[in-house]
């Protein structure tokens, strides 16, 4: 069975420890590359605006700076941490918007600022980003299965694989997403 | 049976198979646990749907790394301290020209670069120190143009920028470099809106009077192209 892309936290957890005391700017760097496209997504969603969602990310990994020396690796993962942090920034965004009609920002219908949904897509950019971390192929199953709606026996016949493979692909698919979403901290292990 | 449990889960199973997947869970304490570990995830996977990870913004961490250093107190990064310390030649101050004088300097330029040059000295006295702000206008060859303003920071410089005339909603990453002959700092990156402008607050470690000239290059592999450039006279 082929392990989904693992990083330990750990990894992470030394990248805002070095945030402070890093002059060369390689740590802000690494955990960019690592975290700003899911959560630029996230901000892109939520606010409907990408140059309002970019000043978010921007926002998001300053704060991380500013308060790296308060981050506690036992309390929460740093994806957790800097969804946090994208969190309050974004409701801050919002705010600043409804203070500002000429600049209001996108917000779905029937959302309160904050609410339950902002932490639905926080959620859901969580699972997207565990389903990047699986193989191509365990992906295209669940893809194909969950949000195409498509039987076991349609995907075998979509694909040309066996029908015995594609069970086998599926079951192995969601232990190795399980796996990766007990890994962030998504859910419990 | 227990590869089954993938398709069972995921509600893909045929009616029969479904059916015996069913009978077989009340029977087996094994599959019945790995259906439980299993059988949240659709709820989960319901909430990514249609959820694709975009690439990270370019450009965002350096600009994020420009606050940082602002914050900082103009803390240098990368190390620039070191570029700083080895500097070869001391900088040659010249005491602040009239208006008239500096465009006719950077009408000279200009004709040898392509570019049209204008500084003027805004503040600061001028006794012959390098402290004042300053103001200059940056053109270059096709059709691009800003306005700099460079304020002297307790560790270098902050440099303002606005800038027009870029190709519009283009992906480019713009970069403003402190230069003279031999020499570079930067000052950081920004991109152009959808209109070909941007405003940004840039900040480098290197001091008015350690460069002479502000350059915008457009960052691209292998070579950086030339996008504007004004002199401070």
């Amino acid at each position: 069975m082929p392990a989904p892309t693992s990083r330990p936290a750990a990894e992470d957890a030394v990248l805002v420890d070095r945030l402070r005391s890093d002059e060369t700017g390689n740590a802000m760097r690494a955990l960019y590359r690592l975290y700003g496209g899911e959560l630029y997504g996230f901000a892109l969603n939520a606010l409907g605006d990408r140059g309002a969602a970019e000043e978010i990310v921007q926002e998001v990994f300053l704060r991380a700076w500013r308060h790296a020396g308060r981050y506690d690796p036992e309390r929460a993962a740093v994806r957790t941490w800097l969804y946090q942090i994208t969190r309050h920034a974004i409701i801050d965004a919002r705010r600043r918007a409804a203070v500002r009609p000429g600049l209001a920002l996108h917000e779905p219908e029937g959302e309160a600022p904050g609410g339950a949904s902002l932490e639905q897509a926080m959620l859901g950019w969580q699972v997207a980003a565990a389903l990047e971390r699986l193989t191509p192929e365990h992906r295209q199953m669940i893809r194909m299965a969950q949000f195409r709606g498509l039987s076991m026996r349609e995907i075998a016949e979509h694909t040309g694989l066996p029908l015995g493979t594609v069970k086998s692909r599926t079951w192995y698919a969601l232990r190795s997403l399980r796996l990766v979403l007990e890994e962030m901290g998504v859910v419990p292990t | 049976m227990r590869e089954e449990l993938g398709g069972y889960v995921l509600g893909a199973l045929e009616p029969d198979e479904r059916e015996a997947v069913s009978a077989h869970l009340g029977t087996c304490h094994e599959c019945a646990a790995e259906y439980a570990r299993l059988a949240g995830l659709p709820t989960l996977l319901r909430h990514a749907d249609g959820l694709e990870i975009p690439a990270a913004p370019p450009a965002v961490d350096e600009r994020v790394l420009d606050r940082v250093a602002k914050e900082r107190g103009q803390r240098p990064r990368r190390g620039r301290a070191g570029m700083l310390a080895l500097l070869a030649r001391p900088w040659r101050w010249r005491p602040g020209l009239g208006r008239r004088r500096a465009t006719i300097a950077a009408a000279v330029a200009g004709a040898a670069l392509g570019a049209g040059v204008t500084a003027v000295v805004l503040g600061g006295d001028d006794g012959g120190r390098p402290a004042g702000r300053y103001a200059l206008r940056l053109t270059g060859a096709a059709g691009a143009s800003a306005r700099a303003q460079l304020e002297p920071g307790r560790g270098g410089t902050e440099v303002h920028l606005w800038v027009k005339g870029l190709p519009p909603g283009a992906e480019a990453v713009y970069e403003v470099r402190c230069e003279r002959p031999g020499w570079s700092a930067s000052a950081g990156t920004f991109r152009a809106d959808a209109r070909g402008r941007a405003y940004v607050v840039l900040t480098t470690a290197a001091r008015i009077g350690e460069y002479e000239r502000i350059r915008v290059v457009r960052r691209s592999d292998p070579r950086d192209a030339d996008v504007m450039s004004a002199e401070i006279q």
